[in-house]
């Protein structure tokens, strides 16, 4: 490939730090709003420097009012619910993906129709599962958003830990069969040790999605079940505009997409495309 | 006579089951799960299509015929303008991320050491709640004390102080628009840069020999090749812009009017808010249709490019 000159290589890099710069703003913006105190977010012009760091919208943002328990509740719930749907559709997941991906159980045409039911639209499945879960009075109730959330992203599990398997050399599985291992000891002691670090990934994929989910979390909850992502816009409507402590329940809550835009950089773009592109 | 024949045909059939019964059991459960949100709430909803269902009125449920899917098709104009703004927002949304995405792509693609972590941080937007993204763009859209009609008063020198982004009908569309373009953007470029990397050096080495200037190149050996990547990720953002619902739920709620209601949000509106079942149920299964044909194409384009490896 040409290379570039160092006055043209930084050309770029400013375009791309002045990019960058434009990218970063909404998030910084709502950093630094976590800090102010109303005085400073209803200013005109606006402030961008708080004067001091103060820690007070967190704290109240943990105990909302009016009924008292905010941000403190959508931590617990968003955390149950991630975690468990994770847990549950990669379980679920890795078995039919080595299945898949071996022994081509299904066909290509099975593999497909699982990819392609990733892309239902969630607002049309919505009411068959609201209508559902209210007959087994499961409403307002961690279990119905487990199990829609793992629902939903076990396609993408599949398809993601079937390229995986993909990768792996049969050979050592083989070796195993001919020592005599059954399928689901081979499975357990052989395959899903080597695809550990697409397991990881996949789980973390899963875990971020569950955790921005918002629709289902909306229709199928009302008071005993309150996610993070239902804390926020509630707050958004109210008479008085909480801007401080929403600024300081939205940073909290982005801290796993952050750190896991930088722990996955490796596992982005096939995480991103649905496998559809080898990064 | 007939007998030993399908009796043979049957064990031949077990038989094969029964060697295949360890991938079967493990693909058992996914399939279940998945059965349970596809097929099953497919035909439910269908059943519910063809009913009047008004969970406001006590009058029970009756089987109405067609009416359902004829309201949304032929005389439910509100229908017609969320599929409309929904379009609008896929072609008008995913063409500007795609420019904006390809470019960065080309600049980052030249970078060698700093590539890494630049590519991080274009790509926390992507990571974060949709939610978080629109109350930050509330923030930043309010007319009184958000920083953008700040920023636009520095630059014309006090002359123009902006709109109220969200309440004029003028620019709540290209509000609620720029802030997908913002989260979604940085997933084009990298997508856009998985398919430049992938690019073997000798291409571009074969193309300087030939004589090709910069432009040449570019048209005629990077673009075909990064082509395939390019239209994946289009397919797979007008797939979720079809689906959009979160931004609009913050940072307009379908107004001002329904200037910004896309048709995920108007069938939320008819289902939890008006609670008319069974033409929600109709509008769902005309989005599955749309869905369906979008899925489709991907499906195809994918298979024919592994087919091709």
């Amino acid at each position: 490939m040409r290379r570039s000159s160092p006055a043209r290589t930084a050309v770029i890099m400013i375009v791309l730090l002045a990019a960058l710069v434009l990218f970063m703003f909404p998030v910084i913006w709502m950093f630094l709003t976590s800090f102010k105190d109303k005085g400073e977010y209803f200013s005109y012009p606006p402030v961008f420097w708080p004067k001091s760091f103060s820690l007070r919208n967190y704290f109240n943002s943990m105990a909302f009012p009016p009924d008292g328990r905010g941000g403190l509740q959508g931590f617990r719930d968003s955390l149950i619910i991630a975690l468990s749907s994770t847990f549950a559709s990669v379980l679920i997941g890795s078995l039919a993906a080595y299945s898949i991906s071996r022994f081509k159980t299904g066909g290509e045409n099975f593999s497909f129709w699982i990819l392609s039911t990733r892309m239902f639209p969630p607002v049309a499945a919505a009411l068959p599962l609201f209508l559902i879960f209210k007959q087994l009075k499961l409403l307002d109730n961690h279990l119905s958003l487990v199990i829609a959330n793992t629902i939903f992203n076990l396609p993408f599990v599949i398809w993601l830990l079937k390229g995986f398997f993909d990768e792996l050399p049969v050979e050592l599985e083989e070796a195993a069969w001919l020592e005599g291992c059954g399928h689901l000891k081979t499975f357990r002691l052989i395959s899903l040790p080597l695809v550990a670090p697409g397991l990881v990934a996949t789980s973390l994929f899963s875990f971020i999605f569950s955790w921005n989910e918002f629709m289902f979390a909306l229709l199928l909850s009302r008071r005993t079940v309150r996610t993070l992502t239902i804390i926020v816009p509630s707050l958004v409507g109210g008479h008085e505009i909480l801007w401080g402590e929403i600024a300081a329940v939205g940073t909290l809550a982005i801290i796993p997409g952050v750190l896991l835009s930088l722990l996955l950089q490796k596992y982005l773009v096939r995480g991103l495309s649905l496998g559809a592109v080898k990064g | 006579m007939s007998e030993p024949i399908s009796l043979g045909m049957r064990n031949g059939f077990f038989t094969r089951l029964w060697k295949r019964r360890v991938p079967i059991l493990f693909v058992l459960p996914a399939a279940i799960t998945l059965l349970a949100i596809t097929i099953f709430p497919l035909i439910y909803e269908l059943r519910l299509a063809f009913m009047s269902w008004e969970l406001t009125t006590s009058t029970p449920a009756r089987f109405v015929g067609l009416q359902n899917f004829g309201k949304a098709l032929f005389r439910d104009q509100r229908f017609w303008n969320s599929m409309g703004v929904t379009m609008r927002l896929i072609v008008f949304g995913t063409s500007i991320q795609l420019v904006a995405g390809t470019g960065l792509a080309l600049l980052l693609n030249r970078l060698r050491r700093s590539r890494t972590i630049l590519v991080s941080l274009f790509l926390i937007p992507v990571m974060i709640a949709p939610v978080v993204a629109g109350f930050q763009f509330r923030m930043i859209y309010h007319d009184q004390f958000g920083p953008l009609n700040y920023i636009i008063e520095l630059v014309t020198g006090g002359g123009w102080r902006g709109f109220a982004w969200i309440a004029d009908p003028k620019v709540a569309l290209f509000a609620v628009m720029f802030t997908d373009i913002w989260q979604w953007t940085p997933f084009l470029m990298l997508i856009v840069l998985a398919g430049l990397q992938s690019i073997s050096p000798e291409m571009y080495e074969a193309a300087e020999v030939d004589g090709a200037s910069r432009r040449q190149t570019f048209a005629r050996v990077t673009l075909p090749l990064i082509l395939p990547v390019i239209v994946i990720g289009i397919l797979i953002r007008a797939m979720d812009s079809f689906k959009l619902f979160d931004i609009i739920y913050l940072v307009t709620g379908g107004g001002p009017g329904d200037i910004t209601e896309t048709i995920s949000f108007y069938t939320y509106l008819q289902g939890f808010k008006f609670f008319s079942v069974g033409y929600t149920a109709a509008m769902a299964f005309l989005q599955l249709i749309v869905i369906t044909i979008i899925a489709q194409v991907f499906v195809r384009f994918q298979k024919r490019q592994t087919g091709r490896m």
